[in-house]
């Protein structure tokens, strides 16, 4: 593990590295506070820290309140070595930020032991956020295909609504659903038509860009919302999302399956609606017409309003 | 102890620390004698300097950073003293600081030679 030490006094920082490079550390070893801030600032820095209290240009506890400043960044144990040990001044190096205190001149194995609580603590705080991360996962993801849920699909396309409104943009909404999807079911058994869908799933991710959004909105049915993309480029997109998934047969344990896609699409600029139900209304009904045409087909939502314009202007 | 070892003690250095501190690794004291004798004389003239500006966070920070070298090799004597010099320089107190500096070679006097000895006398 690597671990920093800062300390203007030469003779400490040397002590100090040999002792923590016997115990397996791999020492950055800095002689002032700015240096420490900046290799803590890191990215990828160390996630130990032992710093001298007083040190040139930033001192200890002025290292710790800075480092705490940065939520973002994953916990740094902090333990602070000084000759300061009133009460006042440990409050004070505490209160600063630091997690621990050592005084000088300290004991090797104390100062051994002490770390390796700090990392108990750190490998803690590990499990933790992977435990945050791994639910945040569950409760934002579908279990079968790891797309979004139909919940965040529709809160962030309500999110690209009020921005593409904002900005005077465009949002095209797509929603797919997958032909004689149940025969597949029923035919093959539901293991099969979980892998199908989890290939649909693979598909849809590798024909949209990587700011577009793609949900499994209901049980074969999928919904994309393309970020800056109007109503021009909304059917050529749509057609390109129908082809990957007709283009080639989904292999099964049953064997490769011709499957295919019917999809609704409408652009936000060609629609006055405020409201997502409304856009989700308007798409479905578009989608219900590309079913009734036939399947494996793409149609467009638009307004009566505009589709009367362009019927006259096509006359 | 050695007879070198006898000799630390009496000039107030504190063996069993400091061999414990470096665990018993003789080339790393060395390398800490090495940076003290480099380190000493120029922060015993930074704290001199400071006492004659009556610069007295210069002093303060001076007897710091010599309080600290000297914790380091476990003479107890001379870092009370150095600690003692601080306290003063973060006073503000000026009487008696030149005493304390004087104090404060003639403990570390014969600490370069003695260290020097031991750490030879050991390697044999």
């Amino acid at each position: 593990m690597r671990i920093l030490i800062a300390d203007d006094d030469r003779m400490s920082r040397r002590l100090l590295e040999k002792t923590l490079e016997r115990e397996g550390y791999e020492v950055i070893a800095v002689d002032n506070g700015r240096l420490a801030l900046q290799q803590l600032s890191l990215p990828d820095g160390p996630r130990l820290a032992l710093l001298d209290w007083m040190m040139p240009e930033l001192d200890g506890p002025g290292v710790c309140l800075e480092v705490r400043k940065q939520h973002e960044r994953p916990y740094i144990h902090i333990v602070l070595v000084t000759s300061r040990a009133s009460k006042q001044d440990i409050v004070a190096g505490l209160e600063a930020g630091a997690d621990d205190y050592l005084t000088k001149p300290w004991d090797p194995t104390e100062l051994t032991a002490r770390l390796r609580v700090g990392r108990r603590i750190l490998q803690l705080e590990d499990r933790l956020v992977e435990a945050r991360e791994t639910m945040r996962f569950k409760a934002t993801h579908d279990p079968l295909t790891s797309l979004f849920n139909r919940g965040i699909i529709v809160d962030l396309l309500t999110r690209e609504l009020a921005r593409t409104r904002r900005e005077k943009g465009c949002t095209v909404v797509m929603l797919g659903d997958l032909d004689h999807f149940k025969s597949v079911n029923d035919t093959y058994g539901h293991v099969v038509g979980d892998e199908v869908l989890r290939e649909i799933a693979r598909r849809l991710l590798a024909s949209i860009r990587s700011y577009d959004f793609v949900g499994r909105y209901g049980g074969e049915e999928f919904l994309i919302v393309l970020n800056n993309c109007d109503s021009a480029q909304a059917i050529v997109r749509a057609e390109e999302v129908r082809n990957k998934i007709a283009q080639h047969p989904v292999q099964t344990i049953r064997g490769p399956l011709p499957i295919t896609m019917s999809l609704g699409v409408l652009a936000s600029q060609d629609w006055d609606l405020q409201l997502v139900e409304e856009i989700l209304g308007e798409a479905d009904l578009a989608l219900y017409r590309a079913k009734a045409d036939g399947r494996n087909c793409v149609r467009v939502g638009k307004p009566t309003a505009l589709c009367n314009a362009q019927d006259q202007l096509a006359k | 102890m050695t007879r070198q070892g006898d000799r630390l003690s009496q000039i107030g250095v504190n063996l069993p620390e400091l061999l414990l501190r470096v665990e018993n690794d003789l080339d790393l004291l060395g390398e800490l004698i090495g940076i003290f004798r480099e380190e000493f004389p120029r922060l015993l003239q930074c704290l001199q300097d400071s006492i004659t500006r009556g610069d007295m966070k210069n002093v303060e920070a001076a007897s710091h950073a010599l309080k600290g070298m000297l914790s380091g090799l476990s003479v107890t004597q001379a870092a009370a003293t150095a600690s003692r010099l601080e306290q003063m320089g973060r006073a503000g107190q000026t009487s008696g600081l030149t005493e304390a500096v004087t104090l404060l070679e003639n403990e570390v006097a014969d600490l370069l030679p003695e260290l020097d000895a031991y750490t030879a006398e050991e390697k044999l």
